[in-house]
């Protein structure tokens, strides 16, 4: 791409949408709202907006699937046709919905005890119905409240977000067009107990210092995706709670 | 083998085959909500809650070539996905037969009413808009053909055309609303033995032996299509058509609210 | 008492408790729950059903093999029901209540003392709030059967069957409950909501 077509993704030291550098767009979930699914989720991230839903454990189909030692975890990450700004998408997964569904996948065999049950499949939706960035990791954090109230067994609730570099830059939380723009797009999740990195990909260009940077700032900003996952996991107790007090 | 769910739902089927539904009667919809724009990206959307049935209908216009026979209109190009996250019994793959069937009696229903004039689409020689609508089953709980049809008529009831400009599709700005020109709506009935209601649910589609869907607006039934194997007699379908023309005002006036609101 | 998520600590030394589990000598939430510390036991508001020896629960038979059914349970693994010592003849869809054996190597149910139950209407609800539809020794199920005169057989397994009475208002106080389970007076509510149903007849 030639750098004068690039747009400016910073200006007078504010990003476009005026957010800072470490700021996330705001986050809205609600759990429980799909009402067959065994558990779900939607989440508000920015101008993404994602239902996450979860049925399992059921008995793994075909048989030849199963796993005798553990639950088999399988994830559909899709974007509905009408999600974009731009046209109209075609339908079924594409080439990088299958390679998401597949990295949204390892992130919850990490957490998930399937130990429990063998024999089993866990499916995880993700339906995006509309897109701004980062939609994986917006996937990934409804996701995880989705199987958190479907009472299935987890060692972490995971949390997960775009990181990026523009210039010279570290920001967190890239929305499309700085995703589109960027020096380098980095997608983590984390397992909050615990810190450890479940998911991460990298496209781009940083030094070493800069991932570090990347890390830390993923972290802090961690503290409030998951505040934002316990406050829609509580919520439907509260407000009952409060009913009848 | 019967599944869970129609075993489940035996002990609703003795109920109905007497007339007896529990909490409505057995021509009266569940709860209703309609909410439209929920998808700003979309050139037109909405959101109909029909009971626990939840659909979402996204609607984008995209620069096509005409159709062969008809080169001075636009296309309409209906689909309709039964997501898995829907429903336990909905897989992953291609469109089922369901769900071709459900896109293609709601895409009936909004050309045989015109509720787009196809040649305020056309914009020169060889480019036309097409204007997909896309059906998005969140949650079932029966009916999705009326639930469908709501969602996608209401949507286009608020959708902006882009505009076409050197070559280039514009999305943004200020943009003239596709101009829709008449309202239609879906009744279903669904037969459980010899007791004919109307908006089954998910429990009484288990068990229902033939389902009936009319498609109206004021004054013209707009499309038919009667699903499953069993049947209607003749005297059923007409008094079927005249509770339609009946409860379609119910609809009907809950669109034309979003207008006016 | 506070409500944990998944990986939340909820004790400094490991104890085995359901819907828990340990790392590093400290005993963690593995559900959404609520962890009652006099009673050492994490209660859980969303939880999945393990099986145990001697509980009760509600079935369909779903398949019938050369020795045996199998019984779908509304759970991740399936029951059964081996042939030679089931007391009434069964088919395909007809609904039981029987008491858990044990598990088998795969996990499956196997069920023992079966009982044919006939009409009556299954509803299903989450295994985690089967413990306050029962109530303390029973006095929520006591009131409710009393309330609306229906028979009602609660599986352990979450799976409920209803007959005769009231079963709207059956049906509807259960999923009341369901709704309201962690929260309190919730006893009281109900049978409100059962008397005040009686004086509307």
């Amino acid at each position: 791409m030639n750098s004068q077509e690039k747009p400016k993704l910073i200006i007078d030291g504010k990003r476009l949408d005026g957010r800072r550098f470490d700021e996330l767009r705001p986050i809205k979930i609600e759990a429980g709202v799909l009402k067959n699914a065994d558990g779900s989720a939607y989440l508000e991230w920015g101008k993404n907006k994602i239902f996450a839903a979860v049925y399992g454990p059921r008995e793994a189909l075909p048989k030849h699937t199963a796993d005798p030692e553990k639950a088999v975890i399988k994830c559909r990450y899709s974007m509905a046709p009408f999600s974009s700004l731009e046209e109209h998408g075609r339908s079924g997964p594409n080439r990088r919905a299958i390679e998401i569904s597949k990295v949204t996948k390892e992130v919850f065999e990490n957490v998930i005890v399937g130990e429990n049950f063998p024999g089993t499949e866990i499916n995880i939706f993700i339906e995006v119905v509309q897109s701004d960035g980062g939609t994986r990791a917006a996937g990934i954090t409804a996701a995880a409240v989705a199987l958190a109230t479907s009472g299935i067994p987890m060692r972490d609730l995971p949390y997960a977000v775009s990181a990026g570099k523009i210039g010279d830059q570290i920001v967190i939380d890239l929305n499309k067009i700085e995703d589109n723009y960027s020096d380098a797009d980095v997608p983590i999740a984390v397992s909050p107990r615990t810190g450890e990195i479940l998911l991460l990909q990298m496209d781009g260009s940083l030094t070493k210092d800069e991932f570090k940077e990347v890390i830390a700032k993923v972290k802090k900003a961690g503290q409030i995706i998951s505040k934002a996952q316990r406050d829609a996991l509580k919520a439907p107790y509260e407000s009952i709670s409060n009913k009848y007090k | 083998m019967q599944s869970i769910n129609s075993i489940k739902s035996t002990y609703i089927k003795e109920l109905l085959n007497n007339g007896v539904r529990s909490g409505r009667g057995l021509f009266d919809y569940r709860n209703i909500s309609v909410l439209r724009d929920i998808i700003p990206n979309a050139e037109g959307s909405a959101q109909v809650d029909l009971g626990a049935t939840k659909v979402l209908v996204g609607v984008k216009l995209d620069i096509d070539e005409p159709m062969p026979d008809k080169p001075n209109e636009g296309n309409i190009i209906t689909s309709a996905e039964l997501l898995p996250l829907a429903s336990a019994d909905f897989d992953t793959g291609p469109p089922s037969p369901e769900a071709i069937e459900l896109a293609r009696v709601v895409d009936r229903g909004i050309r045989a009413a015109n509720i787009i004039d196809t040649s305020s689409l056309f914009i020169e020689e060889g480019k036309v808009w097409s204007v997909f609508i896309d059906i998005y089953i969140m949650n079932y709980d029966g009916n999705l053909f009326d639930a469908s049809t709501l969602a996608s008529v209401a949507a286009l009831t608020k959708t902006r055309m882009p505009k076409y400009e050197d070559g280039n599709v514009i999305r943004e700005g200020k943009l003239e609303k596709l101009k829709v020109n008449n309202i239609v709506t879906s009744c279903t009935y669904a037969k459980v033995g010899k007791t004919i209601m109307l908006d089954p649910d998910g429990d009484e589609e288990s068990v229902m032996g033939a389902r009936l869907t009319i498609a109206n607006d004021e004054t013209y039934i707009r499309a038919m299509q009667k699903g499953l194997s069993g049947s209607f007699k003749e005297h059923e379908i007409n008094n079927l058509i005249e509770t339609s023309f009946e409860k379609s005002k119910d609809l009907r006036s809950i669109i034309n609210k979003l207008n006016s609101d | 008492m506070e409500i944990v998520v998944p990986g939340d600590m909820i004790l400094d030394k490991p104890i085995h408790m359901e819907n828990t589990f340990i790392e590093d000598n400290k005993t963690y939430a593995a559900v959404l729950g609520i962890f009652d510390n006099e009673k050492k036991v994490l209660i859980p508001l969303e939880g999945l059903w393990y099986p145990k020896h001697g509980e009760l629960v509600v079935g369909i038979i779903i398949e019938e093999r050369l020795n045996s059914y199998v019984v779908d349970l509304n759970a991740p693994y399936k029951g059964i029901l081996v042939a030679k010592y089931v007391r009434d003849k069964l088919s395909v869809g007809d609904i039981i209540e029987a008491t858990v054996k044990e598990l088998d190597e795969t996990k499956t149910v196997v069920l023992m003392r079966e009982r044919k139950l006939y009409g009556g209407k299954i509803i299903d609800v989450k295994p985690s709030k089967v413990p306050r539809i029962i109530g303390r020794n029973n006095t929520m199920i006591k009131q409710l059967t009393e309330g609306t005169k229906s028979t009602i057989i609660v599986g352990m397994n979450g799976r409920i069957w209803i007959k005769g009475g009231d079963v709207a208002l059956t049906t509807e106080a259960i999923l009341r409950i369901q709704e309201e389970a962690h929260t309190s007076g919730l006893t009281d509510r109900i049978r409100e909501m059962l008397e005040k149903s009686k004086k509307a007849e």
